[in-house]
């Protein structure tokens, strides 16, 4: 048991019980969350960093691992940026990227230390190419995901006007 | 502002000082630095096999141990497969390359004269001679391999260090960099990874597969040496284009020497050419699908540049930098059109319609 535990890295197991937690991955099974585990960069941000800032063009996914991350939108008045999401452990963000390279609508900064998962969008085509039943439920994932965040959005116009 | 400017430019002054104190370096050491650079390059190619233990959950030290382990095994079964095949051949060619080494003799010296006989002006070439030298530069050319040998165990040495490292140097090089520009570095490494991670795993798939369909029909056709003209063809399938001609070439020679007829000879180019019309027709399109495209003719100018650079390992490496340089113009020339927008995305419908 001893050897085992000195062999076996605990950390992989959290992070396959993580992923099995996020919308973008149900339908997934653990066996074949280790293929998207391959697929994920992992980095982490110090308290105050720059993820990315609005305007910059979006080429991955990220997923909050640990930590807060603050979603900002920079006001045209005043010329500041100013808070308008807090995303937290086990939600995603940034979604838009891994179906075209356009520049990000709002900028995002570690509130704290936090570790995240990218996705690139290469990474995600491979996925499809390689293992077509795991990138058939992340593509039908997001565009629920999107088909959702769409449909709040335009709720939300059409109840200010 | 000029205060400023004087900063922005000072920052970058220390890393750009050490980059180049680290190419003065490289240029001085010269050959020193070559096991490195083949090392890297090994590890690169055994990374997805770490990475492949490391993601179910195996220790990164154990992983790296667990595959010098098992690929110290294969080898040893391998080598011991091959000495086992080769000496036979190697016993075979010894006792029958007097008769060969004469039966070449004839033929080049009956060719030149009927040569000369017919075309006066080729008497200039001086075949026999020609053929004399070339033989007698083989066992020099031989002699020179042998200080590779010993690459052979100092690169396995260098790769277990690499590989327990990771991707410990871009990790390095991300933490000092200013987060924002993360996600676009991730972005051109994974792009560059992905193509050129296809187009290594693929070729050393093809030549792999080349090297057996040669060997099974070598044997089958009752060719001497079937080993060794397939282990030669397997390698030259390395390099994209080569193993076909060199397998035909080389086969040809000894179907002619061992039969003594142009029907073997005839039958053996059929074999290459059905291998090469499979290889360009079944195992390419699917192996090579998702690797960089490289067109034929800057195949050969980047493996002419490989030779004119580096000779023989610049012909083996010259594929794998094209590749990265091809795949760096695309992203170049991509981040121009999206950073800069040099010309609009297309629109993937018609956005006017409402959502419903």
């Amino acid at each position: 048991m001893g050897i085992f535990s000195n062999i076996y890295d605990e950390g992989t197991l959290r992070k396959i019980e993580f992923l099995r937690r996020i919308r973008l991955f149900e339908g997934i099974s653990k066996k074949s969350l280790i293929h998207v585990l391959e697929s994920l960069q992992e980095r982490t941000y110090l308290k105050g960093e720059t993820i990315f800032a609005e305007g910059d063009i979006g080429r991955a996914l990220f997923i909050d691992f640990s930590g807060k991350i603050t979603l900002t939108k920079l006001n045209p008045e005043t010329g500041k940026a100013e808070p308008l999401a807090e995303v937290a452990p086990g939600e995603f963000f940034g979604e838009m990227a891994l179906l075209e390279e356009m520049p990000r609508s709002a900028g995002a900064a570690a509130a704290e230390e936090t570790q995240v998962f990218m996705l690139f969008k290469t990474k995600l085509e491979s996925l499809l190419f390689s293992y077509p039943r795991i990138g058939v439920v992340i593509a039908s994932q997001l565009a629920r995901i999107l088909s959702a965040r769409l449909r709040a959005r335009t709720e939300k116009a059409s109840a200010s006007d | 502002m000029l205060d400023k400017n004087f900063k922005t430019l000072a920052q970058f002054l220390l890393p750009a000082l050490l980059v180049l104190a680290g190419l003065y370096l490289a240029v001085q050491a010269g050959g020193a630095v070559f096991p490195l650079i083949l090392s890297a390059a090994l590890a690169y190619l055994l990374n997805p096999m770490v990475r492949y233990f490391e993601v179910r959950g195996i220790k990164r030290l154990y992983a790296v141990v667990g595959l010098y382990a098992a690929a110290g095994a294969a080898l040893a079964a391998v080598v011991y497969l091959l000495v086992l095949f080769l000496s036979f051949e190697m016993e075979s060619l010894r006792e029958t390359w007097p008769l060969y080494a004469r039966q070449l003799e004839a033929f080049v010296l009956g060719l030149n004269a009927k040569m000369v006989t017919s075309y006066p002006m080729l008497s200039g070439l001086n075949l026999p001679e020609k053929m004399n030298r070339l033989l007698a530069a083989g066992p020099a050319f031989i002699l020179g391999l042998l200080p590779m040998l010993s690459l052979l165990f100092l690169v396995p040495f260098i790769t277990f260090f690499v590989l327990l490292g990771g991707s410990g140097i871009i990790d390095y090089i991300l933490d000092h960099i200013p987060a924002r520009h993360s996600e676009i570095v991730l972005h051109v490494t994974s792009r560059i990874d992905e193509s050129l991670g296809n187009y290594l795993r693929g070729i050393l798939t093809e030549a792999f597969v080349i090297f057996l369909i040669a060997f099974t029909g070598l044997v089958l056709m009752g060719i001497n040496y079937a080993s060794a003209i397939a282990i030669i063809i397997g390698f030259s399938s390395l390099v994209p284009y080569l193993g076909a001609f060199v397998g035909a070439a080389l086969a040809s020679v000894v179907a002619y020497f061992q039969f003594g007829t142009f029907l073997a000879v005839f039958k053996v180019l059929a074999f290459f050419a059905g291998i090469r019309f499979f290889d360009d027709w079944f195992l390419q399109p699917y192996i090579m699908k998702r690797a960089v495209k490289l067109n034929p003719a800057v195949i050969v100018f980047a493996l002419m540049a490989g030779w004119e650079l580096g000779g023989i390992w610049g012909v083996v490496f010259s594929i794998p930098v094209t590749c990265i340089i091809k795949e760096t113009l695309a992203i170049a020339i991509e981040l121009q059109e999206t950073e800069f927008q040099w010309k609009p995305a297309p629109e993937p419908t018609r956005i006017s319609i409402p959502y419903t």
